[in-house]
């Protein structure tokens, strides 16, 4: 039953976000433009992998921008269209749901890697280098649980407030940043560092591209996946209180609807 | 005959921050204090001008709301705490354009709430079936709802409220909208629940609609309970329904 609730959400929100021209733009024309920018400043920067920074990085910020648009937006359209309250009061648990569309999403905005992908080696003539395609399989789907796991934490504290977009906008490029999606975080200043050491993108951006490189030292590569699933679990742990704690409080503010 | 729903001193106030800088709060007690049961197999009319509280109570009703104070149950449960023994047996009607999925089409609105509400999936096809006979949406019912009328969603939505067989459905002005053909319907929707022994609440604005449906019905000013019994009674001598309400609502704003 709970299978049949998150699949029939997952399949209703691919739907949804598909029929939406902004996700398309996120999803298909982001990733294009980003990978065309990137090839741009790395052209003449030494850095001959450029599945590395390029595709990858190209990949994965419209990854995360499809993340923040649709996961985050849709608890601001669900709400302004008046379905958000209809599925908080269904029977199903709501944490359930939101898992459900979240996933879908997800799944839908991988689709992001593949087009930066396919525009490096259309515009570019850039091959796919991928010297330890086993290890970026593993690397890829622990990143995609952790990227459920924050969105669904995000989706979470955005349920309580109504100025999603605003917050959406605010995090979307510095997690880009701080998490070196488009370069190693050993260019950022140690203060930052600190903060993107706590966040599992890090990692998980981390693993994929040393797998693009080759995994040599896998304790290295195993170490750092440890890191990754501690923290998943931690913002599992987190999203799990949340999602208790809202139950209560979005009734109590009445933050459900607009009216 | 069983009492399904009993409120007692209900209250809910809305805290509203205004002001850029000094944020001052001020309290809006949208219900203040209100109390009534009803009965199953009732159709029940909760009435009142514009901002009366009718819908706070609805949402109250419906778990989707907290109470800030006082007794709120429904089938004998807390709506705030035991609403998980609530939910699968009740079901909402909000009248408007909101509430559906409109990027999707009626048939796929309804699966996914029949998913939602863990209608076996043997039982679903059949059920929607029937539901948009009875709603009169068969021929449009694999269309987006975005290319339909104002009416034809708010039939979707009636649609929707249907989808787990409530026991209890509460309908805040569900006719908004509606042509005459669709508020018939409507009204011989709701009939029909309550010959299968469903109870029924609603508000609404049209006061031969209540004359029409309605057993018994609360009158609620500024979220405070004003009169409460049958339309007749209410009625008394006045020549209409309409007359005895302006006159009930001038009384009290005196
Ligand atoms: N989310 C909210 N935040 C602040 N105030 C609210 C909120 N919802 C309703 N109110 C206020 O509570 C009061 C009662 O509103 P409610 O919607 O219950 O009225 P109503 O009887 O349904 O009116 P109508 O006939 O216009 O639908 C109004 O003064 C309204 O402004
Ligand atoms: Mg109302």
């Amino acid at each position: 039953m709970i299978f049949r609730v998150i699949f029939s959400t997952m399949i209703v929100q691919m739907k949804q976000s598909f029929a939406r021209p902004m996700f398309r733009f996120c999803l298909l024309a982001n990733p294009m433009l980003n990978t065309i920018l990137l090839y741009e400043m790395y052209k003449n920067s030494g850095e001959e992998n450029f599945m590395a920074y390029v595709v990858l990085g190209a990949g994965l910020m419209g990854l995360w921008g499809c993340i923040c648009f649709s996961s985050a937006g849709d608890i601001n359209r669900e709400r302004y269209s008046g379905t958000l309250s209809l599925i908080f009061v269904a029977p199903t648990s709501f944490p359930i749901i939101i898992l459900g569309k979240i996933i879908g999403n997800t799944l839908m905005s991988l689709l992001t890697l593949g087009i930066s992908l396919a525009t490096a080696k259309i515009l570019f003539g850039i091959d796919l280098v991928l010297e330890s395609p086993g290890y970026f399989l593993i690397a890829l789907l622990a990143s995609v649980i952790t990227f459920i796991v924050i969105s669904s934490v995000i989706a979470c504290l955005l349920t309580l407030s109504r100025k999603t977009e605003l917050y959406m906008n605010c995090i979307e490029i510095p997690m880009s940043l701080i998490c070196g999606f488009v370069f190693p975080v050993s260019v950022l200043a140690p203060q930052v560092r600190i903060i993107s050491y706590i966040l599992s993108p890090t990692y998980a951006v981390e693993l994929m591209r040393m797998a693009v490189w080759g995994v040599i030292d896998t304790t290295l590569f195993w170490e750092k996946m440890s890191i990754l699933i501690l923290l998943t679990i931690i913002y599992t742990l987190i999203s799990v209180f949340l999602y208790k704690k809202i139950d209560r409080r979005v009734r109590i503010a009445a933050t459900l609807e607009v009216a | 005959m069983e009492k399904v729903i009993c409120v007692k001193d209900l209250k809910r106030e809305y805290h509203k921050k205004s002001g850029l800088f000094k944020k001052n709060k001020n309290i809006v007690k949208a219900v203040d204090g209100i109390s009534f049961d009803v009965y199953e197999g009732e159709i029940f009319g909760l009435l009142g001008q514009n901002g009366a509280g009718k819908t706070t109570t609805i949402k109250m009703l419906t778990t989707l709301l907290a109470p800030t104070s006082g007794q709120c149950q429904v089938l004998g449960y807390k709506t705030f705490g035991e609403e998980k023994n609530i939910r699968s047996k009740i079901n909402f009607i909000f009248g408007g354009e909101m509430g559906v999925y409109r990027r999707l089409s009626a048939r796929d609105n309804l699966r996914y709430f029949s998913n939602l509400y863990l209608i076996p999936a043997n039982l679903q096809k059949e059920r929607i079936d029937n539901i948009l006979e009875l709603v009169d949406l068969k021929d449009r019912a694999d269309d987006l709802v975005e290319t339909y009328s104002k009416g034809m969603i708010q039939r979707l939505q009636i649609a929707r409220g249907l989808i787990n067989d409530p026991e209890i459905l509460f309908m805040d002005e569900p006719t908004v909208g509606l042509d005459p053909v669709g508020a018939r319907m409507l009204r011989d929707i709701i009939r029909k629940l309550k010959a299968q022994g469903k109870t029924v609440l609603l508000t609404t604005h049209n006061l031969s609609e209540v004359e029409e449906l309605c057993d018994r019905v609360v009158i609620i000013n500024k979220g405070k309970v004003i009169y409460g019994g049958t339309p007749e009674e209410i009625k008394g001598d006045s020549l209409s329904l309409e007359d005895a309400y302006v006159k009930l609502i001038e009384e009290v704003s005196e």
